[in-house]
């Protein structure tokens, strides 16, 4: 799932004939002021950073003349909204709101099916409002063959007591957004808050949007939009998340590598397998181990992206010790792993009698593996321990190689 | 008895001519699984190690008897096949292929749902059934007794990896398995944890079920439900990874797509009380599964 940023997600919308504001993207309280000279003076500004809830974070201002909008701007771009920082801001009119309502198409998880969750209330979080007053959100599974046809969103809307112009308008706009959901193959287009202006007409006025990655190729339009790893980071991607990215890259459809570094620690932590690597990372830390980063990696990995994978776990500052663990796996060339490895670890010049290095990992080729890694000093195992032993040992051999861990 | 997969298996793999599906039909054969046909199209009249490639499904079902097939078919088009063996019939539909489009997966599993088909995965390593020596995509290589040998123990895990590594956790424990289930690690799977208990409840050959559970998803929820509810009456035996990530920043993804806490939902922790309370055997840590296996089973 990838996040698209604002003014992105708002020109997606408008190709299905939404309304959303004029607006323009800047990056200077200069541009700032300007654009609202352009706009009409009064406008809103937003930080563009790929999160929700940018409102309750105070990065949604609102400014009555262009000087205020650039003041507004330059403490905007001081800010750092749940860990990004704001380098740009959407300036945008300001929308002459009578009513807010709220609209998102999404998939529901348990049904597995496209979901339309809607509220006659708009502006806040839809979360709050549910739990308030829960006869104030309809929500409805579509049927993802059909779609959502035009009376379904107008049923939606009645059952929600919207009438006149605001239900005609409401309809349209959650029908369109349905058309974009699913052209772009979208997990979430949300609408908040939805604005019926004074003369009856609607804006999508706050949009949140992420597209499926794994449907990016039917897209090649939105390559340059998107903001790639973007779930599986709460903060921009660090220089050695970019560089597994590449990486990964290389070699797309073998050994699918993420990266994901953590503050502080100690232990460079590079597992096979999605359930794999979740069990030895809770296990390391129950024995008091400390791992400074996230890896893992999918099955069959060529040899170059083992290579790239531990080159860049290891060039992080700090690091006093190597773990790496694959559960015993149907696939994986467990000699190509130990190669790459090997090879990282020669070009880091890494001590490997001083740096204490554990691994675990059991698949095709064992026998080679295990020449290669002891060959070059590195002890192995395979299925002559548990995942669990492998952890207790990693934290073991730290104390042994710095007595005050 | 086993589930899902026995010697009344007849067996198609689509996309049976690629690299990975045509070393899967030689280590499957090899096992003694009867992989009786495959389907590529524009390949039909080839064999692959002995078994006949045939352009479409339908021309191999006139052919053959057949009741299960397993994609391997490229993203793009997996869905297609996977309806392909839906319409042909198939009572089982195994999808191996990872990074199928969501909406693509929402559709077959919509469309099975209708038909009654079982769809397992997709992002599956597989489906295996010692017994009856029936191995379904890698699950196993080409070393299938290293992990899995005939036993009392169901295996049900997201991860293909940790599939592979309980069962080879209950054999060190003296035990074999009864069927062994990569459920996939998707978002949208066909086969929850709680529709194969429902399987595993009715299944002679198995006498309690280990998992392994993750964060994200309500799988671990449903399940405590199902037992609660007296859907599932012999020992559950769980482990539960991921406890760490009720620590980092929320709407952050570990391991597995579908693993993600969000707000309250999908917390480890949550799981874990939720199968304590429902009376499910949870180890502390992974090891633990051992004398719990040892503790439950006899």
């Amino acid at each position: 799932m990838s996040r698209l940023l604002e003014d992105a997600s708002k020109k997606l919308l408008s190709q299905f004939r939404i309304p959303v504001p004029r607006g323009k993207v800047v990056a200077t309280p200069e541009e700032a002021r300007q654009a609202a000279q352009e706009l009409g003076g009064a406008v809103a500004l937003k930080a563009l950073v790929p999160v929700g809830k940018r409102g309750k974070a105070g990065a949604v201002r609102f400014a009555a003349s262009p000087e205020a909008a650039a003041a507004a701007a330059q403490e905007l771009l001081k800010m750092k909204v749940y860990h990004f920082p704001v380098e740009k801001i959407l300036v945008e009119e300001r929308v002459n709101i009578a009513r807010e309502i709220y609209a998102c198409v999404t998939y529901d998880p348990l049904k597995k099916m496209p979901v339309v969750i809607a509220s006659s209330q708009g502006g806040v979080d839809v979360e709050e409002v549910a739990a308030t007053y829960p006869e104030k959100v309809v929500t409805k599974q579509v049927d993802p063959y059909l779609g959502l046809a035009n009376y379904q969103a107008k049923e939606i809307w009645c059952d929600l007591g919207l009438k006149g112009d605001e239900l005609r308008v409401a309809t349209d706009i959650l029908w369109r957004m349905y058309q974009c959901f699913e052209k772009y193959d979208a997990t979430i287009v949300e609408v908040n808050p939805l604005a019926v202006t004074g003369d009856g007409k609607g804006v999508a006025a706050g949009v949140l949007m992420a597209v499926d990655d794994d449907a990016l190729y039917r897209h090649p339009d939105l390559a340059s939009v998107i903001q790639p790893g973007s779930d599986r980071a709460w903060r921009p991607l660090t220089d050695i998340e970019k560089y597994i990215i590449q990486v990964d890259a290389e070699d797309p459809y073998r050994g699918t590598a993420r990266y994901t570094e953590l503050e502080g620690g100690d232990i460079g932590f590079l597992c096979g397998g999605g359930g794999g690597s979740l069990l030895m990372f809770d296990t390391l830390r129950k024995y008091g181990g400390r791992p400074a980063n996230y890896t893992e990696f999918g099955g069959n990995p060529p040899e170059r992206k083992m290579y790239g994978l531990t080159k860049g776990i290891l060039s992080k500052p700090g690091l006093k010790g190597f773990f790496l663990s694959i559960n015993i796996t149907n696939n994986t060339q467990v000699d190509l792993v130990a190669e790459g490895l090997l090879r990282a670890l020669k070009d880091m010049n890494i001590d490997v009698k001083e740096f204490p290095i554990v691994i675990r990992m059991a698949g095709v080729n064992e026998p080679r593996a295990k020449e290669l890694l002891e060959g070059a000093g590195v002890p192995y195992h395979g299925d002559d321990i548990t995942m669990e032993d492998a952890a207790r040992m990693m934290v073991e051999r730290m104390r042994q190689a710095h007595p005050s861990y | 008895m086993a589930i899902l997969a026995d010697e009344r298996s007849r067996i198609v793999i689509q996309g049976i001519t690629g690299r990975e599906a045509s070393m899967v039909t030689r280590h499957s054969l090899d096992y003694g699984t009867p992989i009786v046909a495959g389907v590529t199209p524009g390949r039909g009249g080839d064999n692959v190690h002995g078994v006949p490639v045939y352009d479409s499904l339908k021309q191999a079902c006139r052919e053959h008897e057949l009741n299960t097939a397993i994609v391997y078919v490229p993203p793009a088009f997996a869905a297609d096949a996977a309806l392909e063996a839906m319409d042909n019939g198939m009572k089982l539909v195994l999808i191996i292929t990872e990074r199928i489009p969501q909406m693509d997966v929402v559709k077959v599993l919509h469309l099975a749902r209708s038909r009654g088909t079982v769809v397992v995965g997709p992002n599956s390593v597989g489906i295996i059934s010692p017994r009856h020596r029936v191995k379904m995509g890698a699950i196993g290589g080409d070393n299938v007794e290293r992990c899995f040998i005939p036993g009392p123990v169901g295996v049900i895990s997201r991860s293909g990896g940790m599939t592979a590594e309980c069962a080879w956790m209950a054999k060190r424990a003296g035990y074999g398995v009864s069927t062994c289930i990569s459920i996939g690690g998707d978002p949208f799977i066909g086969s929850s944890p709680r529709d194969l208990l429902e399987m595993f409840q009715k299944d002679d050959e198995t006498k309690g079920v280990l998992m392994f559970g993750e964060p994200g998803t309500a799988y671990e929820e449903e399940a405590a439900d199902f037992i609660e509810a007296g859907g599932f009456t012999k020992p559950l035996i769980a482990y539960v990874a991921g406890l760490f990530m009720e620590e980092m920043p929320q709407g952050t993804v570990f391991g597995h797509a579908a693993s993600i806490i969000q707000g309250e939902r999908g917390k480890p922790s949550t799981k874990i009380a939720r199968l304590r309370q429902a009376g499910a055997y949870v180890a502390d840590t992974f090891n633990e599964i051992i004398p719990l296996l040892q503790k439950v089973l006899g």
